[in-house]
């Protein structure tokens, strides 16, 4: 950010106008908050509390009943383990191969590297319903169907990874690969133990963006797992919770299952954000 | 170089074989199945060859060909009202947040972004009860400042724009980052000189932001479009592709009918269409914004 008091007396001169810019951000902040606040404030609401028109804004007596119902009717830690190895497996996986191919594509050369890294990056923006129906196939096809296996495998390299580790490693010096070759050091370890913490800030904000995506991911375990209940990540589990949307009476059932999932993304994004901000501004580019 | 022809093969080899199987095959698959009969349901080696057969039906008179064209239809309006929304209030927001210098503007980036991390599972539940004719609080809102009750989801005219605020609301803190990016780019002493100039607020965002800001623009109308694209969860939790398949969207089409009927043909045909029509969009995109810039 630009130094303070640099503006021409101008510019600063209208306090109404600084005024009106403050309010507009109140205002905005609000809108993008109302949301998440109005549906952790209806998670605590009574049943009664929830039928009431005009609504009700602030429960009365604010309680965790309709956490403990989200818990008889799905079942919520089992849905929790698996989100959580579906996200963290994938998010794994894509850390070392992003890293591995993002450093051959920044520090090799070789023929052929510009028309593969093109063709790369292409899929990075293919939507996934293009692939799906033979996606589908090929997974069970591989007896791959139904298991965790089978939502995870596909998903264990992207090119967004790929291209972000390559914006980052082609800025290093080579001099420092170099002396660690001299030194006898193996590929794999240049690539693990000196270009990794180098990056380290673009690679925790890798994590943050393949956790959350496969955390909050619908439209592929839904397709893969074909209704075994047994291994439902927690979005989906959530679904369930949907036969009790259509009255109001279990509005706080519904918000309570929505608080849930939201909830680690949430806590995730609030510890990691600063990498976040700062690996998109600098590489200029995002994706997925 | 010489000797690292075996580490090249193993960098790559993990992450391009899977992205090989698993994304450049199902392409190839995609497109031989559009020219085929087959049920999901079967191997790929029952699938016979049936020529532009497909093609004929979806853009066909019959119920198949109706409802695959108003699923376009549909997935062109919301694409093209999402980032008719995202745009202009990603780009205000960003430069309140960037260049106002306003104490707090932090705290907004970060609110904004939030939303981001939220499930789409959990924005379409919360909306559907925000949205509520009856007891929701968007109502009440309205009432507020004297607006009578919209009926939101539950009516064909207003469902699609109803998911179309949704995705905004979620989606438009992500491309406040991209345009803040795209801003810290600008180098500021070309504001200044502008200043020196004489140049005042107008001026310098249709002169200096807005030109210098256009390649961000362009990416971001290019990611919108993509993420507009994949719009399911609204639709398949909450509207089930209506009222009247006014939310019939392509994602939510093609599974239903690629997958769920099993018509693995009639729906890789649909993919290939809708392929065709993103590649064609997204090099006109680019073709325009060439061709402002040679003016």
């Amino acid at each position: 950010m630009s130094a303070r008091g640099r503006l021409p007396a101008g510019a600063a001169a209208s306090t109404g106008w600084r005024a009106f810019l403050y309010l507009l951000m109140i205002a905005i902040a609000v809108a993008s908050a109302f949301p998440l606040v109005w549906m952790v404030l209806s998670s605590l609401k009574t049943p009664a509390e929830a039928m009431q028109t005009p609504p009700v804004w602030l429960p009365a007596t604010p309680s965790l009943d309709a956490y403990q119902k989200v818990n008889e009717l799905i079942r919520v830690g089992r849905s929790f383990a698996n989100s959580a190895l579906i996200a963290g497996i994938t998010t794994a996986g894509i850390l070392v191969t992003s890293l591995m191919a993002g450093y051959a594509f920044a520090k090799y050369r070789f023929r052929y590297r510009e028309v593969l890294f093109a063709i790369t990056i292409a899929t990075m923006f293919l939507p996934p319903i293009v692939t799906l129906i033979p996606l589908y196939r090929l997974v069970g096809s591989i007896g791959l169907n139904a298991s965790l296996a089978g939502v995870i495998l596909p998903n264990l390299a992207n090119a967004f990874g790929i291209f972000l580790m390559r914006q980052f490693i082609a800025g290093m010096p080579d001099e420092l690969l170099e002396a660690a070759r001299l030194d006898g050091a193996s590929e794999f370890r240049i690539v693990f133990q000196i270009v990794a913490p180098a990056v380290a800030p673009a690679l925790a904000a890798l994590a943050l963006f393949a956790f959350v995506y496969h955390w909050n991911s619908y439209l592929w375990p839904l397709t893969v797992l074909q209704g075994n209940s047994d291994n439902y990540p927690i979005v989906i589990s959530l679904s369930r919770l949907l036969s009790y949307n259509r009255s109001a009476v279990n509005t706080g059932l519904v918000m309570a299952g929505a608080t849930l999932a939201v909830l680690p993304p949430l806590i995730l994004f609030v510890f990691l954000q600063r990498f976040f901000v700062r690996t998109i501004t600098a590489s200029g580019v995002t994706g997925q | 170089m010489i000797g690292l022809r075996k580490s090249i093969f193993a960098m790559l080899a993990p992450s391009l074989s899977l992205i090989a199987l698993f994304i450049l095959v199902p392409i190839a698959l995609t497109i031989w199945l559009a020219f085929t009969k087959w049920s999901v349901q079967t191997p790929f080696s029952s699938a016979t060859f049936i020529g532009f057969d497909n093609f004929r039906e979806i853009f066909g008179s019959t119920s198949v060909g109706r409802d695959f064209k108003g699923a376009m239809i549909n997935t062109a309006l919301y694409s093209a009202m999402s980032i008719a929304l995202i745009l202009p209030l990603s780009v205000v927001f960003g430069m309140l947040i960037h260049q106002a210098e306003l104490k707090g503007a932090n705290i907004l980036r970060t609110i904004l972004f939030a939303t981001y991390m939220v499930p789409m599972i959990a924005v379409a539940l919360v909306f559907s009860k925000l949205y509520s004719p009856t007891e929701g609080p968007f109502n009440q809102m309205l009432a507020w400042i004297g607006i009578g009750p919209q009926p939101w989801l539950s009516s064909p005219d207003t469902a699609l724009v109803s998911v179309v605020l949704l995705n905004v609301w979620q989606q438009v803190g992500y491309f406040t980052i991209l345009i803040i990016a795209g801003l810290t780019q600008i180098p500021q002493s070309i504001y200044e000189a502008a200043k020196m100039d004489g140049a005042r607020g107008p001026a310098l965002f249709g002169f200096i932001t807005l030109p210098l800001l256009k390649r961000t623009l362009l990416f971001s109308v290019v990611i919108a479009l993509i993420n507009a694209v994949q719009v399911f969860e609204p639709v398949a939790l909450i509207t089930q592709g209506g009222p009247v398949g006014s939310t019939n969207v392509l994602t939510y089409h093609i599974r239903r009918v690629g997958i769920e009927r099993a018509q693995g043909g009639l729906g890789s045909a649909m993919s290939v269409t809708l392929l065709l029509a993103l590649v064609v969009t997204v090099t006109a995109v680019f073709a325009l914004a060439r061709r402002e810039e040679r003016r």
